[in-house]
């Protein structure tokens, strides 16, 4: 049981990162610097 | 609809410290000109009705470079509601300069004159209600940083805003200047909003090439112009900024008093010794070597040992009280409610001590950040790059390619994208090549872990990287430059030292959280998902010819070892042909960090830091101290992670060019680290074998390539259609 939750909670945060950096790919944002625009101006929103 | 109000003046004037106060935003501030390359946008606090857009700061609306197209474009094209100009209230008389052109845009302006705090501190004086008289616009005193009269000024810029009402040039040209500006504004037809006509009639005549652009019909104005430049004997560019500035002078002496006319302010001193033709750069070089010796040696040593055998070790105490570590908490909750071992081996070997062994480094990179960011904010970095220009020169690059380097330090990205402010398409394309050899962040937990547990936290080796990455870029200068790619003169330098000032702790504490928190939120995502990936390919493998997870003594027989096994070899050489380093410098190229993480997996991290002997025994046990610089200098070297490489090819617009970069990259920290392992074996062993003959060769052929003579070619070579190659 405590397998079936962990690994359900596991998946779903991994399901959370890849539609983050997916949604974040698409609207312009570099998925490696830190997904955080500021710093940089938002340089490779280009 | 939203009221856009734009924020435009002179580079390191204040407006990103302005428009981080309106805006609350966290924009990164720097006491150098040319942080901005960009606009941003961000909605006014307290009325989200209005946009306040930050616009790259410029001398004129004549543009030279790609930022300042970016902010004059955005003025003609978007027209904002109104302009928000700043102005360097101690440098009154060349800002102006740009306040004359925006007056002449057809939109209503306000002038916000900044650093009225510094004016008032020199005993200097700025009558800002005769200004206004002068200017015809409205004036407002305000400090961005200590954050007076800038509310008033936002309230200013709304109001007149909503009056739409266009500020009207106050200041006109000599009688003939102003003749022939009417002929040239009659030929404009209707194409041109009346407002803006002005204002392209002056471009034509200063014979603009980047405003035709701008135009749907451009009008011949080649009669008009010749008609001035006969009246005036002189071209017409040089008449129109000649007449401005007379016009500003009359302005200056009326509306502003110096008290400290001839004397050396304390800026001045300052400057008399860290830009010292002798002293410069030893200061520099010590300067460097105390940010990365007390960030990455002593005091980030002391939180990361914490942090390491503390918190993601088995304990740390808290008020006397033992409180377990994050894996140990982890590991007994997974142990409790009765995970399947692999699920638990998943997040303990895998997640944890992956991403543990990366935010391991979070206390030295916080300690490295805040030192840059007062760095920074004081201004000493505009004047290394005034420094490091008479060594750039000397290679052909100019000190203009020292700011993206500078930037660079946090993040690449940002670093390449800043090569923009170079005018010279040659320079800038150097710069983007060597701008990622200077140590980012990311690379930061590399040089921790070298240091830390390879030497002991010897004090030399964490600085020793930044001078590594200063002598690629020097030594790749000087063999580019000898290149037909690259030859030609540098650039000229002009850049204008800023005053020093005190950064207030609010902006160093912001620009260290800024760049902190990026860094740990892609520890979240990125890393955090290259670790599982790290985990399944190292702990499942074939034994026996049975798939199935493997114990820890057993990795070797794992996909990853297979996959690190195939391409390990390339790496013997440079001394740590081991399939697990090789895989960790893969890795790397995802991100930085997860060289560290990938360790961490394969090496089972515990203790990551300087005292973490035991585990770290097994990785020390598979390469000698010469062979861990040798993956060290390779590291910071070679191509750097996707995103900086997405960035290469963005600004090269070249996919020749892209790969001719990372090659290059990548075979320099080749070249390099094979000569540091093989010379470095040869000097402590005393051994002798085909790679040292390689690292003589290719000593001898680097050395060639940096002396040997720049010749100008004296022959052009034109094919012509039916005849032979002529000459």
């Amino acid at each position: 049981m405590g397998t079936v939750i962990v690994g359900a909670v596991l998946l779903g945060v991994v399901a959370i990162i890849i539609r983050k950096l997916v949604r974040d790919k698409k609207s312009g944002k570099s998925l490696q610097c830190g997904v955080d625009c500021r710093n940089c101006g938002g340089h490779c929103e280009r | 609809m939203a009221i856009k109000i734009a924020l435009a003046g002179n580079p390191n004037s204040g407006k990103t410290t302005l428009f981080n106060a309106l805006t609350g935003s966290n924009q990164f501030v720097g006491n150098w000109p040319g942080v901005t390359v960009e606009k941003k946008e961000g909605k006014l606090k307290g009325n989200k009705n209005v946009v306040i857009t930050d616009l790259p700061g410029i001398y004129s609306l004549s543009p030279y470079t790609l930022e300042e197209v970016v902010a004059r474009n955005y003025l003609i094209n978007e027209r904002p509601d109104a302009i928000l100009n700043i102005v360097d209230g101690t440098n009154l008389e060349r800002n102006l300069y740009l306040s004359t052109q925006l007056m002449e845009l057809g939109i209503p302006v306000i002038m916000a004159v900044n650093m009225m705090d510094v004016v008032d501190k020199n005993g200097d004086r700025i009558y800002t209600d005769k200004l206004s008289k002068k200017l015809g616009c409205e004036v407002v005193e305000i400090s961005a940083l200590k954050g007076t009269g800038i509310q008033k000024a936002a309230e200013k810029a709304v109001a007149v805003a909503n009056s739409k009402n266009v500020t009207v040039p106050v200041h006109t040209f000599a009688p003939e200047v102003e003749s022939v500006l009417d002929a040239v504004e009659a030929k404009l037809g209707s194409n041109i909003d009346d407002n803006q006509k002005r204002f392209f009639a002056i471009k034509l005549l200063e014979k603009d090439d980047k405003i035709s652009t701008q135009m749907k019909s451009v009008p011949d104005v080649t009669k008009e112009i010749d008609e001035i430049e006969t009246k005036m004997d002189d071209d017409t560019e040089s008449i129109i900024t000649n007449e401005r500035y007379v016009y500003i002078s009359s302005i200056i002496d009326e509306c502003s008093t110096k008290n400290s006319k001839g004397k050396l302010t304390i800026s001045d001193k300052i400057d008399r010794i860290v830009t010292n033709r002798f002293l410069a750069l030893p200061i520099f070089a010590l300067v460097m070597f105390i940010v990365y010796y007390v960030s990455v040696t002593t005091v980030g040593t002391w939180v990361t040992d914490w942090t390491n055998d503390g918190l993601f070790g088995e304990s740390w105490r808290f008020f006397g009280t033992d409180v377990p570590g994050i894996p140990m908490l982890i590991g007994n909750l997974l142990d409790a409610i009765g995970v399947a071992p692999w699920l638990e081996g998943l997040i303990l070997d895998g997640i944890v001590a992956g991403v543990g062994a990366v935010l391991g480094f979070v206390p030295q990179m916080l300690v490295l950040f805040i030192f840059l960011g007062f760095l920074e904010g004081c201004g000493y970095m505009a004047r290394v790059a005034f420094i490091m220009d008479r060594i750039f020169r000397k290679f052909g690059l100019s000190g203009k390619s020292f700011i993206p380097m500078l930037i660079g330090s946090g993040c690449g990205v940002p670093g390449i994208m800043a090569s923009r402010t170079i005018e010279n398409e040659r320079d800038r394309r150097m710069t983007i090549m060597t701008t990622t050899f200077i140590p980012c962040g990311a690379k930061l937990p590399i040089i921790g872990l070298i240091a830390g547990a390879l030497f002991n936290g010897a004090p030399w080796v964490a600085p020793s990287a930044y001078f590594v990455g200063i002598a690629a870029i020097i030594c790749s200068g000087i063999i580019l430059k000898k290149t037909k790619l690259f030859a030609g003169d540098p650039a000229p330098f002009v850049m204008e030292l800023p005053a020093y000032h005190l950064p207030t702790v609010g902006n160093v504490l912001r620009s260290m959280w800024e760049r902190g928190w990026s860094f740990i939120k892609k520890a979240g995502t990125i890393i955090l998902l290259s670790t599982i990936f790290v985990w399944f390919t190292s702990y499942f493998g074939w034994i026996d010819g049975k798939f199935r997870m493997l114990d820890v003594l057993e990795l070797d027989h794992s996909i990853l070892a297979k996959i690190g096994n195939v391409f390990a070899w390339v790496f013997t050489p440079l001394g740590w042909g081991d399939w697990r380093s090789a895989v960790a410098a893969i890795t790397g190229l995802v991100a930085k960090e997860n060289v560290v993480g990938t360790f961490g997996i394969l090496y089972g991290f515990a203790e990551v830091g300087e005292e973490g002997n035991e585990i770290w025994g097994s990785l020390a046990g598979s390469m000698t101290q010469i062979a861990a610089y040798s993956f060290l200098v390779f590291n910071l070297l070679c191509a750097p992670c996707f995103a900086a490489m997405g960035a290469i090819k963005r600004e090269m617009n070249s996919t020749k060019w892209f790969w001719t970069a990372v090659g290059y990259q990548t075979i320099l920290a080749y070249v390099v680290s094979l000569c540091v392992y093989q010379v470095g074996t040869f000097i402590t062993t005393g051994k002798f074998g085909a790679g040292m003959v390689a690292a003589i060769i290719l000593i001898i052929g680097f050395i060639y390539l940096l002396v040997r003579p720049y010749k100008e070619s004296t022959t052009f070579n034109v094919k012509l259609k039916g005849a032979s190659q002529s000459k």
